[in-house]
């Protein structure tokens, strides 16, 4: 199930389009780091250190449930505060000509 | 939205090697920040050099939980994770976990 790259180079030779791959790579490497920051931030706020018990108690697991939820509108309302920063930053630029 | 069929099968193989490596370090890294925060929370006696069994039991059950919390952490993450675009600023694919959720070629 291959197919030829539009270099038409023989059957098992594709070429590896490195930028693409890379920014694969680098998407790959920003979600697994936000994951593990979420599991250690929820961890912090929402277990105790106490460990009666080794499984998650109902509120702990609510806890959990909000603290990600959380966690993602916070990354969303940061994101968008940082584009539309860069976005001002490029106006303001082209206004002081 | 990351689609795999935007990658020709040789970028594809070399994508998966990647994320296969990723895995392996990502694992190490897992299994020692566990160790670490479990002995922080369980370990204070040092009248002893070996564990009392109420510091054994307090590591079984971090352990336990941590494994847990890490589940359910995954599972709430790729919920939030497939929700359309607008909604959020990071790309969307699910990231690769430790218990058998999904990965990335959907397997």
């Amino acid at each position: 199930m291959s197919f030829y790259p539009f270099g038409g180079g023989g059957g098992s030779q594709q070429t590896i389009n490195q930028q693409n791959v890379a920014l694969a790579e680098q998407e790959l490497e920003m979600i697994t780091d936000t994951f593990y920051r979420i599991v250690n931030s929820c961890y912090q706020k929402c277990i105790p250190p106490k460990y009666l018990e080794g499984e998650l108690n109902k509120g702990e697991s609510v806890c959990i449930d909000r603290c990600v939820s959380k966690f993602f509108e916070v990354n969303q309302k940061i994101g968008e505060a940082l584009q539309k920063k860069g976005q001002q930053t490029v106006g303001g630029a082209a206004g002081f000509q | 939205k990351m689609d795999f069929s935007q990658y020709n099968d040789a970028e594809r193989a070399h994508l998966q090697r990647i994320i296969e490596m990723k895995q392996m370090r990502d694992f190490m890294k897992f299994y020692t920040n566990l160790v670490e925060r479990c002995f922080n929370d369980c370990i204070s006696d040092f009248t002893s050099k070996t564990l009392t069994s109420k510091e054994e039991t307090c590591i079984t059950r971090c352990t336990d939980k941590f494994l847990k919390h890490n589940e359910r952490v995954g599972q709430r993450f790729g919920e939030l994770n497939q929700q359309p675009m607008q909604q959020q600023q990071m790309p969307s694919p699910q990231p690769p976990q430790q218990s058998g959720g999904s990965s990335w070629f959907g397997r």
